[in-house]
Order: structure tokens, then sequence, then C-alpha cells
């Protein structure tokens, strides 16, 4: 037992502090009405019942889910592919995996202004691309319709590199004798991938799923910078609705509640995940 | 032809096909990635005039160092990037230790309570920064530390963000390693120190990457808790150029090449660890 | 007995030394402002180094934040304790300051302060700080918006420039000759938000509440003809562009490179566009059947519970009224501070570009002050996504403002 606390205290104690009391405090904002400038108020239950009531939590949700089904399956998808791509003996290995990680280490600022750039609908390069091969492209982030697939691709664009780092180095946990036995016995490589790469990988991709559904649901920085939450409220996800409440509209208490209403579908989400690894989950 | 022949034959024409495939994939895909900071250092490159022009040019004429030298002008940047690297590193090594140690004892002993608190550490994943960000801001004041580095560092080093990473990648290794080392009567710490942790080289490495990078591109926390510019970071002092009204993208560029270099040096650092664990190669049969 | 009043006199004096020490002792005001960084923090320096020369027990500590940041960060720090002795106010804010009593009341420093004269400033400037009967800020600069036009594109087309007595008529027949949308030359620009669309409905004799009975009329007959209006100059008349055809770019930005012949923006665009390659020139914006322009200000008030009231106040009225300030703000093309004497002013007018400085007064006869109520932000922004609606088609002109009144009577409950 001295062996566990030895081991668990200094990051427990530090959570405790740096992390759960605020988190705490936060919970219990949100059974009051305060505005930073003045003594908080309790209210109760009335925080969560407008919530429940407003039009604008579910709005926010269902934009929030429409991102997650757009970002999440693409991201892990895409990164799984390429980090495999990316594991074999090549030339200028290091110099391939530096550019993928490239825009995982630049700031939205800057590489927002690029992507407006490129979905600008007259002179972008991605509608110069479409119209190539005989396609109208959308207006972009100016259409509420084409708004949220813009903003889902340049968030894939931008995090592909992260989960890819994470799954090579998962990669290299899987020692090659595995895969030269399948070979031996006959296997492609589809079939080494299938049978050897993605069971054997299952523990990082379970905390690369994890992970980017906790990071989705919270989704902000890009739609903040890029759409501010428009046009016309397509892009509006619960963070931004988060964030206007606690700083913009003087309502900390409101946008605190607005958290621990999506705490706990981030929890419940997660939760059934940690439950259902049991089914496909392979610990050594 | 044996099947050992047949499966590393290299030469055969498909086999060069599939090979050139590989190689042209990689190499569009890596430009995909690579193209803004291409497109930054063209902007950061450009005179003040021509910033914005409509549709964009991509090679800057005339090429101009002048963004870099009026930077330099503006703000303190040597000094706000020593203080930007002083943070990531103490923030890195901070998280990497403790994060490492909660991981084995999540991953590696069995006692009462462990899913429920590790529950709890994933759970604190879940709420939004931006409203804890105040009783923080609170928390601080109250210990003294507003405008202080331990302010800026410590919150970030406690995420339990890395406790995750590293427990998932602690239960990979086999148990049988550690059994043969208590038989031998080691203690808990010689194998964490000498057996879990050398195997766990990729992790450490990826986990030393993603804390770095969180800490080097950190903004809103450390605009709140610093009031003076001998202690700002490059994220705090760079905002500055957005102006009210106008923003000067050329400069704004310039420092977000700064700010990206050292973040490549660190990841191709760290690369040099995403290699295979050789020891665990033929431990199965 | 004169043994016993010997001690307490020498224990008095003992006593008191250190209060005179205090009196001697540095006392740091920390400043905390927004529209310093990142260009003029030379001037900055510059004017505190003045102050501080003539105040030797005074330093002054600045702290800045970017603009939207800014107001994030000031209510934490009020909200931990850490709150600036002295801060910069916009308008639409310092309502919501004023109203919960964090700002002190610099009527009693004033009256106290022979050297101090309130008619220094500009009298609009000055009341627009008031709270009841209370002077809860000092007006530091103030600025109006204006109608920017490029010269050169006039006189490529052929076309006469704009007069001080223009309707939105006049500008858009004579925008219409100038836009050539196939090369992205368009020949107006006034965007459709908040503050535009409050002045246009001013312009066109409407408002947003009863100035009686305060009730809301956001949905008038006359605002609704405003709105659309101005959604035709995108949509029927075709010489604005949309954002789409803007693509992300500011209206600064597309002045400046030549692509509009006419940009509705304010007077802080003055040094920005100084470099422009082409001449251009200003007038006071055109109006419906009246005119009605923005006034805009900024103050510097000093937080209620500083420790150091009277230095704060040292600080503020130099920084708002002395005459060493207005000359490096003239000299660099930092804002217009929000002074009376007209001889300060004759300095801003003999500058150029542009040469017609003088619509800037002219603009300020007309000018309004925006509706403000309690919960701003969420009207601002309820009302903003409503005139999105109708730009982008979702709604007529009536239906969003009948909808902009219920949720603004939503917000005043």
């Amino acid at each position: 037992m001295g062996w566990v606390l030895f081991f668990l205290l200094p990051s427990l104690l530090g959570l405790l502090v740096f992390i759960a009391f605020p988190v705490i405090s936060s919970l219990v904002l949100s059974f009051h009405e305060w505005d930073l400038l003045s003594p908080a108020r309790f209210v109760g239950l009335e925080n969560f019942k407008e919530i429940i009531s407003s039009n604008d939590f579910w709005s926010a949700l269902g934009h929030t889910l429409y991102f997650i089904a757009g970002y999440l399956p693409s991201v892990i998808a895409i990164s799984l592919g390429v980090a495999v791509l990316l594991n074999q003996r090549l030339r200028g290995l290091s110099i391939y995996r530096a550019a993928f990680f490239v825009p995982v280490v630049s700031a939205w600022v800057a590489v927002a202004l690029l992507w407006k750039w490129i979905l600008n609908p007259r002179f972008g390069l991605l509608n110069y691309a479409l119209a190539l091969i005989g396609i109208e492209g959308p207006a972009w982030l100016f259409d509420p319709a084409s708004a949220m697939p813009a903003v889902i691709l340049t968030s894939v664009w931008k995090d592909t590199g992260f989960l890819t780092v994470m799954f090579l180095a998962g990669l290299q946990g899987i020692p090659t004798a595995y895969y030269e036995a399948a070979s031996i016995d006959g296997a492609n490589a589809w079939h080494r991938f299938w049978r050897v790469t993605l069971p054997l990988l299952s523990p990082t991709v379970f905390f690369a799923m994890v992970i980017s559904l906790i990071n989705s649901f919270q989704v902000f920085d890009q739609i903040w910078i890029m759409t501010s939450g428009g046009p016309a409220g397509a892009t509006t996800v619960l963070v931004e609705r988060i964030v206007k409440n606690a700083f913009s509209y003087s309502r900390m208490g409101y946008a605190s509640a607005l958290s621990w209403m999506l705490f706990l579908i981030i929890f419940g989400v997660t939760f059934v995940q940690m439950r259902a690894q049991k089914k496909w989950v392979v610990y050594d | 032809m044996t099947r050992e022949a047949l499966n590393n034959g290299s030469s055969t024409p498909l086999r060069r096909v599939k090979r050139a495939t590989l190689y042209v994939a990689v190499v569009t895909l890596s430009l995909v990635m690579i193209i803004p900071l291409l497109w930054m250092l063209s902007t950061s490159l450009k005179g003040d005039q021509y910033v914005l022009r409509m549709p964009p040019q991509f090679l800057p004429s005339p090429a101009t160092f002048s963004s870099y030298k009026q930077l330099v002008e503006l703000l303190p940047i040597g000094r706000m990037f020593l203080n930007s690297l002083f943070v990531a590193l103490a923030t890195t090594v901070g998280q990497l230790l403790t994060g490492s140690m909660a991981a084995y004892a999540f991953s590696r002993m069995r006692f009462r309570g462990s899913g429920v608190l590790f529950l709890i550490y994933l759970g604190t994943l879940m709420i939004p920064f931006q409203v804890t960000i105040t009783p923080l801001f609170v928390l601080m004041r109250v210990f003294g530390w507003i405008n202080t580095y331990q302010a800026i560092i410590l919150p970030g080093v406690f995420t339990a963000f890395g406790t995750f990473l590293l427990r998932q990648f602690f239960m990979t290794i086999p148990r049988e390693l550690e059994e043969a080392a208590f038989i031998d009567g080691a203690s808990h710490w010689t194998i964490f120190w000498r057996i879990i942790l050398p195997l766990s080289k990729p992790a450490l490495a990826t986990l030393g990457v993603f804390a770095f990078m969180a800490s080097w591109n950190a903004y809103l926390w450390p605009l709140f808790v610093l009031n003076n510019t001998t202690m700002m970071t490059l994220p705090v002092g760079l905002a500055s150029l957005h102006g009210r009204y106008l923003t000067r993208w050329n400069l704004v560029m310039a420092g977000s090449v700064i700010t990206i270099i050292p973040m490549l040096i660190v990841y191709l650092l760290a690369q040099k660890h995403f290699v295979r664990g050789v020891a665990l190669t033929g431990l199965k049969q | 007995m004169r043994r016993l009043i010997g001690l307490l006199l020498v224990a008095a004096v003992i006593l008191a030394i250190p209060m005179i020490g205090f009196a001697d002792d540095p006392v740091t005001i920390r400043y905390f402002t927004f529209s310093a960084a990142p260009d003029h923090l030379e001037d900055l320096d510059q004017m505190i180094a003045i102050f501080e020369a003539e105040h030797p027990n005074i330093h002054i500590e600045v702290e800045t934040a970017p603009w939207g940041d800014y107001w994030t960060k000031l209510p934490t720090l009020i909200a931990g304790g850490q709150a600036p002795d002295v801060f910069e106010l916009n308008y639409e804010n310092f309502v919501t300051y004023a109203s919960r009593g964090l700002l002190l009341n610099l009527e009693s420093p004033a009256a106290d302060d022979t050297a101090f004269n309130a008619g220094v400033y500009y009298p609009r400037a000055y009341q627009a700080f008031q709270y009841g009967d209370m002077q809860l800020g000092l007006p530091a600069t103030f600025s109006t918006v204006m109608l920017f036009y490029n010269k050169d594109l006039f006189d490529a087309a052929g076309v006469a420039y704009p007069q001080s007595n223009w309707t939105w008529d006049d500008a858009v027949a004579a925008a219409k000759q100038i836009t050539d949308a196939d090369s992205g030359v368009w020949g107006l620009h006034s965007p459709v938000q908040f503050w535009e669309f409050y002045k246009k409905v001013a312009q066109n004799g409407g408002s947003f509440f009863n100035s009686i009975d305060g009730s809301v009329t956001v949905n008038s007959p006359q605002n609704v003809e405003a709105l659309e209006r101005m959604v035709g100059f995108i949509n029927e008349d075709g010489v604005m562009p949309s954002a789409a055809d803007m693509g992300g770019m500011s209206d600064g930005d597309m002045f400046l490179s030549g692509q509009l012949a006419m940009n509705v923006t304010g007077i802080w665009m003055f040094s920005a566009f100084a470099d422009a390659d082409f001449e251009w020139d200003i007038e006071v914006e055109p109006g419906f059947t009246e005119n009605a322009t923005h006034f805009f200000a900024n103050a510097v008030s000093v937080f209620a519970g500083t420790q150091h009231p009277e230095e704060a106040w040292e600080w503020v009225k130099f920084f708002t009224s002395s005459e060493e300030m207005a000359e490096i703000r003239v000299a660099s093309g930092w804002e217009l501070a929000a002074l009376a004497n007209l001889a300060y002013f004759e300095d801003y007018l003999v500058l150029t570009p542009p040469d017609n400085r003088n619509a800037v007064f002219d603009s300020l006869k007309y000018s309004i002050v925006p509706p403000v109520i309690e919960r701003q932000n969420e009207m601002q922004d309820a009302v903003g996504l409503l005139l999105e609606r109708v730009l982008l088609g979702q709604m007529t002109a009536q239906e969003a403002l009948d909808q902009a009144k219920l949720e603004i009577e939503a917000l005043l409950d």
C-alpha cells in the first residue's frame, strides 16, 4: 500500500489542487448566477432548467454531434492508414513524419487564415481544383450547409499528425516476429493488417478513440477563429455557447451548468466505450 | 521457387510499381501537410503592403525580412522565447515524471478504488477549461502566485492526459518481465525505473512531444496569470499583434514561423525514440 | 504630568515619521489598456515618462491584452481580487461596470483639484461617462464613422465625388457605375451588422426603443425598410460584395487593395490607409431621410477598490487632458483625444490624408449613441444572428425584426 501511495501521490495531489478543485468549483458555480463582477447568487437548479428548455442548448448539441460524426471516423481511419504507410523503410522517412506533424504544432490563428483562402469560393485552391474536374464547389465557410463540412475538413487535416504519431508509437510495440509468422502462413498485407496489426494496436486505437471523442465534444478554437459559430449559427457548438455565456454575457454560473451538462454527455459516452473495450481491445 | 524468394523478390516490376505508388502517396500527403508552413514562410517574407492581395500570391516578390526586423523591434522576442522554453521544459519533465508514476500505479498495481479513481482522472478531461480557469485564477491569487512561473507551469503538469496515455501503453507490456524481477527480489521502484520506463521510450517520447507542445502553444492561461512583459511567453506576446481594427499579417506569420521551428526541432529529436522496442522482439515464439 | 505629556509627544512624533515616509514612498499604479499594443506602446511610454518626471513618487505599470481577450481578462482580474487601479473602457462596456459600483466616483477628486477643469473635454464625450450624477470615467478618445472613397476609382469611371448632402440613393447610383464584380471591384461597402443597423434605422427615422415609454420598436416600418435597403445593396443593387465575395478579407484590406470605391468605416483607419497607393478622401456618411452617424468613445476609469485613489486620479487626469498627451497622439496618429480645445483640432485638421478632415466634425453633429441594455452582448449577438439570416435569405426583414422584438423583450425581463 505504501508503494501505491508513493507512485500515485505526486500526480494525485497535483490533480486535486490544480485540476479537481477548479472543476468542483465550477460545479458549485453551476447552481449560481455569477457575472464575475458582483457576488454570486444561489439559484438552485434554475440554470439546468433553462438549459433543457432552451433551443440554444439542443441546437448546439446537434451541431457538436454533427461535427463528431464527420470528424471522428475520418481522423482515426486516415491516421491509422498514414501510420501504417509511414511504418516502413522509406528513404527520407523522418522528413515525411515531421511533415505530418507540422499542422499539429501550428497555431490555429495562422492556419485558419490559410484555410480561409484555400476555401475561398472564388479564388481558393479547393474550388479551383474541383472546377478542374468539373465540379462547382460550394461557398464553404459562407454557406450554412457547407460550413461544418469545411470545419471538419480542416480539423481532420490538422489533427491527423497527432494520432499518426500515437499510432506509430504503438506500431513500434508490435514485434516483427508476429508479422513473419503471419507471412509464413500465407497472409497478405490486408490480412496482416486485420489479424495482426489492429488487434495488437487496439489499446492505442482505444486510447485514440477515447481522447478524440473527449476532445471533439469540446471543439472550439477552429470554430471561434474561422466561423465565429456562423454563418447564421450553423457551426455553433457547445463550448462556443459556454465561452459566450461565461465571458461575453457575464453568466459564469449558466456557463458552468452548460459545462456540466456537456460533462454528463461525455462521461456517459466514455463509460460506454470503457465497458465495450472488453469486447475488442487486446491487452497482453 | 521458395516462398521466401517470392516474398523477398524486390525487383519484380509489380513490386517496383507498388513502391513507386507508395512514394507518390507519401510525398503528396506530406506536401498537403506542409503547405501551411511554406505559406506562413511566404507571407512572413512579404512587405507590409502586399500581404493580403486577392488572388493570393504564393511567391513573395519582393521578398524581404522586414517583418522579422519589425517583430524584434516591437516585442522582446528573445525574452519571450526563453520564457516559453523554460516553461515548456519544466512542464514536460513534470508531466513525464508524475504521469509515468501514476500510470505505473494504475496499470501494474492492484488496489481498491483504482477503477473509480481512474474514472475521476478521466473525468477531469471532460470539463472545458474555459470554466475552470476563473476558479483556478482565484486559487493562484490565494497562493500569491499571480505573475509567477509556478502558476503557469504547475496546472499544466498535472493533467490526466499523460497518465491516461502512459497507462494504456504500460498495459501492453507483458507481466512475465516483472514477475521474473520480483522473484529476484526487485522493488517496485527498480522495476519501474529499470524495466518499464526503458521499454516505454516510444510512449514517453510521444507524451514528451505532446506535453511540450501543449505548454509551448498555451495562450489563455498565461494571458490571465501574467501581468508584465518580462515573463511573457511567445503566444501571449504575439497575440498583441492582432490589433482591434487591423492585423499585421506578415508580422503574425513571422511570429508563427519563429514559434513553430523549435517545436519541429523537439519533434525531430524525439523521433529517434519512435524506434522498434528491440527488447520485445523474440520474446514470444 | 509634564513627563507624561513629553513622552506622548515623543511617541506621536515617532509614530508620525513612518507616515511621512509613506507619503513619499513610490506608489505603483497598474494601468490596463487595450488600445496601446502593439503600435503605440512607445507613445504610451513617452507619456508615462513625462508624467513620472512630474510626479516622482508615482510609477505607472502598463498591462495590455488584445481587444477580444481584454473583456475576458478584466472581469477575471476583478473576480480574482487582482483588479488594476486604472483601466480603459469603451462606451458599451462602461455601463456594465458602472452599474455594479466598480468604478470610483471622480467627482470628489475633481472638485478638490484646483488644477482641473472639466471644460477641457469635448462635452459629448465627458457626458457619455456619467452614470446618474456620478462621473465614473474621463474620456480618453473618441471617434466616428465616415464614408471613405477611392478618388482614383471615381475618376476612372467618370463619376462625381460624394457630397455631404448625399442620400443612399445617390451613393448607390454612383456605386453602380463603378462596380465591376468580375474584376473584383465593388462600389460600396457598409456591413450588415448591429452597429451599422442601429445607425441606418436612425437615418430612416426609426429606432430600437421608444424614447418615451421605452417599449421595443425594433420592428417598426422605418426599421424594416432600412434593413431591406441595407441587404439590397448586396442583392438587388449588386454594388456591395457579399461575405462570400469578400472571402475572409476585411473591408479595410479590400479598400487598401483598391477593390472598394466607397467604404463606411471609422476614422481610426486613417493611419492604416495613409500608405495607400491611390488618392482617397472622406465625407459625411449618407442617410435615408435624415443623417445619423456614430459616436464612439473610450474612457479611463479608476477601480472603486483601489488603494491609491489620489495617484490614480493624477494619472487619469494627465492621460486624458494634458497637452503633452495631445501632442503625442497627433504626432503619431494615435486616435483623437476627447478635447474641446479648437487649437488642438487645428493640428489634427492640417494633417493629410485625408484632405477633408473637417468632415469629421460635421459628422459629429448628427451623432447618436448605441441602444444599450443590461444584457447588451446578448442583444448584439441575437440581432446580429437575425441580420445574418436575412442576408442568407432564410428570413425576410419583417420576420427577422419581429423575432428581434420578441428576443429583446425577453432579455429585458
